[in-house]
C-alpha cells in the first residue's frame, strides 16, 4: 500500500488546527493487503472517492461496486468496509470529518467552524441521515473540493484556515444537494411529492418546517412552495395541518389515547393548538367530534 | 347572487367549482391527496384524508371566494371516481383504506367468475364488465383473502358515499355510483341478488340507491354553522365522473362519442338503450333520465406518455418533468405522421378495453436501422391515440357518431387533438376552459333545480372552443397503420401471457 498522502488527528501537524478532521489520507494500492480494509463504523463521518480500479465495499449493510468517479459516504452509524476485507488496487482519497453531534434521527450539528446556518445544518442532517444511497454517481464537485483542501492543508498559504473551513461547507452543501436531485431525477412532480408525503407521514410528530421539505425534495423553499400549491391547492404548511388532522381523526375514532397524546403524535405542540386547529376545520372540538361518533 | 357548488371526488384530488345558475363557471378550487401502492398490484387511498381535504377545500373556497362575493350557495351537488370500495363498522368508521379502481388485487376473482355462466348474467344485469376494478371482485377478494375485516364491516361504501355518510349522516348511494360496482341491476334499480351472493353480502350491507336527483337529506348541521351556509342549501346527490364529463361535453342526443385523455382514457357514447356485448367489452352506467352512458376504458393513455417521457427525454441541468414533457410534444409535431412506419402499442399497464387483457405489454413494432428517438416519440404518441380509437371503432359498430368530445387534460394539447381527429377521419371538438366533469355535476344540479326541463336540455346548453378537422390524407395514412395495429393486438394475446409470466 503506497500513501500518497496520510494526514491523521493527534500524528499530523498540517490538521493541528482543524480539530473535526480526523484524517485526509490519498492512497495508492498496487498489492492486497489482508484484512486492510474490515466493515466497521467510525465515530466521524466519511467521504471517499475513487480515482482508479474498482472496489467492492459494503456500506450499511450492502454491498456496492465503485469505480473512477464515485464517492461513498458513510454517516457516522454507518459501517463500511471490504466485502473481503481488503482494499482492491487502486487509487482514491477519503476525508474524515467529526461533527460536534450527529445522530440517526438527523440531528446535525458541524461545529463552530461552520459557517452553514443551525437551521440549515437541521436540514441537510435530516437529508443525510434518510438518505438510501451512499454512493454517490458522477458527483463532479466531491473531487474537485477534495483536490482543493489538500492544496491548501499543504501548501498553507494566507487565509488557508478559513479556505478550508469553507471547503468543507461547500463539500456538505454539495453532497446534500446532489442527494436529493439524484432522489427526484427524471420524476414529476406528483411522484415527487407523493414520496415527501410519505417521509412526512412516517414521523407526523415531527416539526417540520418549509425549509426541510423543500430540501428533502431538493428544491429552493420560494420554487417548492409555488409547486406544491399548484400541485395539491394548498401551502407546504397547511397541507400538512390536512395531514395532521387526518391522522388525528383516525386516533380520535380509533383509540381512547388522550387528547394531549394524540396531539402531540399528530405533531401539534399542545392540545390548546391542536383543539383550535381542529375545531377551525371541522367544526366540531375534538372532544364533541369523538363524543358525536 | 345565486350559485351552486360542485364537489368532484376525484383519483387525484378534489374540485370544487362555483356555477351560476346558467351554469356559468365563478371559480374553482382544489386539493389534492395521494394514492398507496403498499404492494404492486395495490391501490388504496385514506378516507380519512380525503374527507378533510373536501372540507378544507371547501371550507377554503367559501370563506374567501365565495362569502365575501356574498354568494347565496342554493345546492352543492357531488360527483366522483367510480368504483372505489371501502369497509365501515357499525359507526361508520373506515376499516383501512379505501380500495380504488386502479387496484388489481381480485385478478383471480373476476378471471374466475367470467369465465362462467353467471358471469355472463351478471354482467348482462350491472352492465359493469368483470374486472378487478369493479367492487363486486374486490368485495370477493376481501371475503377469501382477508376475512378478518370482511367480518367485521357493516356495509362496504364507495369514497363518495363516505364523504356523503360525514357529511349527511347517511348511507346513499347515487344510480350511476351503483351501477359502476357490478353489484347494482340497472335495468330494475335494486341490488341484483346474483351478485350479492358473488360477493358473500346482503343487500344491508349496500347504501341506499336512490336517484342522482336526489335531495332529501342536508348537511348535518354543524356542518351548515362551521361552512356558514344557510340551512336551506341542498344537497343533491349528483353522478359519476365519467357519466358527468359525457353530459357536460356536449348534446347528449347527438351522434357524438367523448374521448378523454388523461392519466387514463374512455370512449363514450350516451344512449337510451344498453350496449350488449357478448364479449363483455363495454361498460353501461347509468346517468338518469331512461339515459345510460356507455363505452370502454384505457389503462395507458396520459400515463404512457409520461413513461417515456420519464426514460427518453432529455433532462439536462434543472430540466423539470413537466418541460421535458412539452419540450417532447413540441419535438413530435414535426415527425412525419406514422413514423417512418413504426408502431407503438402502448400497454404498459396491461389494458382493459376493447383487449381487457391484463397481461397485455407494451411493444414497439417495425424498429429499422433508420428509425431515431424522435421516431420512437411519434410512435408512441400516435400508439396511444390509436388505442383510443380502437375503443371507439368497436363502440361504433353497436352505436354510430360523426363527431367528437374530446376531454381530459391533454384535450388542450393541440398535437393529441389533431392526430385523433385525423385517425378517427372526425372532426373532433374541445372546451379548453370548462371542466367537462364539474360541467356535468352542475347541469344535473340545475335540472333538479328546474332551470332545465331535463338532461337533454341541459347538455345542449355545453358550447366548445376549438374544432379540429381531419386530414383526409393522414386518415388513410393512419387506416394502414390500425390495420396492423389491431392485428398484433390480437395476435400476440398468447405471447403476451408468455412474457407477462417472466416479469
Amino acid at each position: 500500500m503506497n500513501h500518497l498522502l496520510l494526514l491523521q488527528q493527534g500524528q499530523a501537524e498540517q490538521l493541528r488546527h482543524f480539530p473535526y478532521i480526523t484524517e485526509l489520507v490519498k492512497l495508492k494500492i498496487q498489492n492486497i493487503q489482508l484484512n486492510s480494509f474490515n466493515i466497521k463504523t467510525h465515530s466521524e463521518l466519511r467521504v471517499g472517492l475513487i480515482t482508479e480500479g474498482k472496489f467492492d465495499w459494503n456500506i450499511a449493510g450492502q454491498g456496492y461496486t465503485l469505480f473512477p468517479g464515485d464517492t461513498a459516504l458513510a454517516c457516522p452509524w454507518q459501517a463500511i468496509g471490504s466485502t473481503k476485507g481488503i482494499m482492491d488496487i487502486g487509487t482514491l482519497t477519503w476525508i474524515g470529518i467529526q461533527p460536534e453531534y450527529f445522530d440517526v434521527q438527523g440531528k446535525l450539528q458541524l461545529g463552530t467552524w461552520s459557517g452553514i446556518s443551525e437551521s440549515e445544518q437541521g436540514v441537510m442532517g435530516k437529508i443525510l441521515a434518510m438518505n438510501k444511497t451512499p454512493v454517490l454517481t458522477r458527483f463532479g464537485a466531491g473531487a474537485t473540493i477534495l483536490q482543493s483542501i489538500e492544496y491548501e492543508i499543504m501548501q498553507q498559504e494566507m487565509g488557508y484556515r478559513t479556505r478550508v473551513n469553507h471547503l468543507l461547507d461547500e463539500l456538505f452543501i454539495e453532497m446534500v444537494r446532489h442527494l436529493s436531485k439524484a432522489e427526484n431525477f427524471r420524476r414529476d412532480f406528483p411522484q415527487i411529492f407523493l414520496k415527501l408525503e410519505q417521509t412526512l407521514r412516517s414521523n407526523l410528530a415531527h416539526p417540520w418546517t418549509v425549509e426541510e421539505m423543500a430540501g428533502l425534495v431538493g428544491l429552493g423553499t420560494t420554487a417548492f412552495t409555488e409547486k406544491v400549491k399548484v400541485f395539491t391547492g394548498f401551502s407546504p404548511l397547511h397541507y400538512l395541518i390536512n395531514l395532521r388532522i387526518a391522522e388525528a381523526i383516525k386516533l380520535l375514532r380509533q383509540s381512547k389515547h388522550s387528547l394531549t397524546r394524540i396531539a402531540l403524535e399528530t405533531g401539534f405542540y399542545s392540545s390548546q393548538h391542536f383543539s383550535s386547529t381542529f375545531k377551525k376545520l371541522t367544526g366540531y372540538t375534538p372532544r364533541a367530534y369523538r363524543k358525536n361518533q | 347572487m345565486d350559485c351552486i357548488l360542485t364537489i368532484d371526488i376525484n383519483t387525484s384530488a378534489v374540485r370544487i367549482h362555483a356555477f351560476d345558475l346558467s351554469g356559468k363557471v365563478l371559480g374553482m378550487r382544489k386539493g389534492s391527496y395521494p394514492t398507496f401502492h403498499p404492494q404492486a398490484d395495490y391501490s388504496e387511498q385514506d378516507p380519512e384524508q380525503v374527507f378533510i381535504t373536501t372540507l378544507y377545500v371547501l371550507k377554503n373556497f367559501l370563506n374567501e371566494q365565495i362569502h365575501p362575493q356574498k354568494y347565496k350557495v342554493q345546492a352543492i351537488c357531488f360527483c366522483a371516481a367510480m368504483h372505489s370500495v371501502l369497509a365501515v363498522d357499525k359507526n361508520g368508521r373506515p376499516l383501512g383504506n379505501a380500495v380504488i379502481w386502479a387496484d388489481n388485487r381480485a385478478i383471480k376473482q373476476s378471471k374466475m367468475l367470467k369465465n362462467s355462466p353467471e358471469g355472463t348474467s351478471i354482467y348482462n344485469n350491472t352492465g359493469t364488465p368483470i374486472h378487478p376494478m369493479s367492487p363486486l371482485a374486490k368485495i370477493a377478494w376481501m371475503q377469501q383473502q382477508d376475512p378478518e375485516r370482511f367480518n367485521q364491516a357493516y356495509k362496504f361504501i364507495s369514497l363518495k358515499e363516505y364523504i356523503i355518510l360525514q357529511l349527511t349522516g347517511e348511507y346513499l348511494v347515487d344510480h350511476s355510483i351503483a351501477s359502476s360496482t357490478g353489484l347494482f341491476d340497472i335495468h330494475q334499480l335494486k341490488w341484483n341478488a346474483q351478485s350479492l351472493s358473488f360477493a358473500g353480502i346482503d343487500k344491508e350491507q349496500l347504501s341506499t340507491p336512490v336517484s342522482i336527483y336526489f335531495d332529501e337529506v342536508g348537511l348535518k348541521k354543524e356542518y351548515y354553522k362551521s361552512l356558514r351556509l344557510a340551512s336551506t342549501t341542498k344537497v343533491i346527490l349528483g353522478s359519476s365522473d365519467g357519466c358527468s364529463a359525457t353530459l357536460g361535453s356536449g348534446d347528449i342526443r347527438h351522434k357524438r362519442a367523448t374521448v378523454t385523455i388523461a392519466s387514463s382514457g374512455a370512449v363514450r357514447v350516451a344512449g337510451k338503450e344498453f350496449l350488449a356485448d357478448e364479449q363483455q367489452r363495454f361498460f353501461n352506467y347509468l346517468l338518469a333520465d331512461d339515459y345510460f352512458i356507455s363505452g370502454g376504458p384505457s389503462n395507458n393513455v396520459g400515463v404512457a406518455f409520461d413513461w417515456f417521457t420519464q426514460q427518453f427525454g432529455n433532462f439536462h441541468q434543472g430540466q423539470e418533468f413537466e418541460q421535458v414533457r412539452e419540450e417532447l410534444i413540441r419535438d413530435a409535431v414535426y415527425v412525419p405522421a406514422g413514423a417512418k412506419g413504426l408502431l407503438f402499442l402502448p400497454y404498459l399497464l396491461g389494458e382493459r378495453a376493447p383487449i381487457w387483457n391484463a397481461n397485455a405489454r407494451g411493444v414497439f413494432f417495425g424498429l429499422n436501422i433508420t428509425h431515431e428517438p424522435k421516431h420512437l416519440l411519434r410512435a408512441c404518441v400516435e400508439g396511444i391515440l390509436l388505442e383510443m380509437y380502437s375503443i371507439g371503432k368497436l363502440l361504433g359498430t353497436q352505436r354510430s357518431f360523426d363527431s367528437i368530445s374530446m376531454t381530459g387534460s391533454y384535450a388542450s394539447v393541440p398535437l393529441f387533438a389533431q392526430i385523433l381527429t385525423d385517425i378517427y377521419g372526425l372532426p373532433v371538438q374541445v372546451n379548453t376552459q370548462v371542466d367537462s366533469i364539474a360541467q356535468g355535476t352542475a347541469l344535473i344540479a340545475l335540472t333538479q333545480m328546474g332551470y332545465f326541463s331535463g338532461l337533454e336540455e341541459a347538455s345542449a346548453s355545453t358550447h366548445f372552443t376549438g374544432t379540429y378537422s381531419p386530414d383526409e390524407q393522414n386518415h388513410d395514412l393512419y387506416m394502414k397503420y390500425f390495420e396492423v395495429f389491431e392485428r398484433l393486438s390480437g395476435k400476440l394475446e398468447e405471447e403476451f401471457e408468455l412474457i407477462a409470466g417472466l416479469q
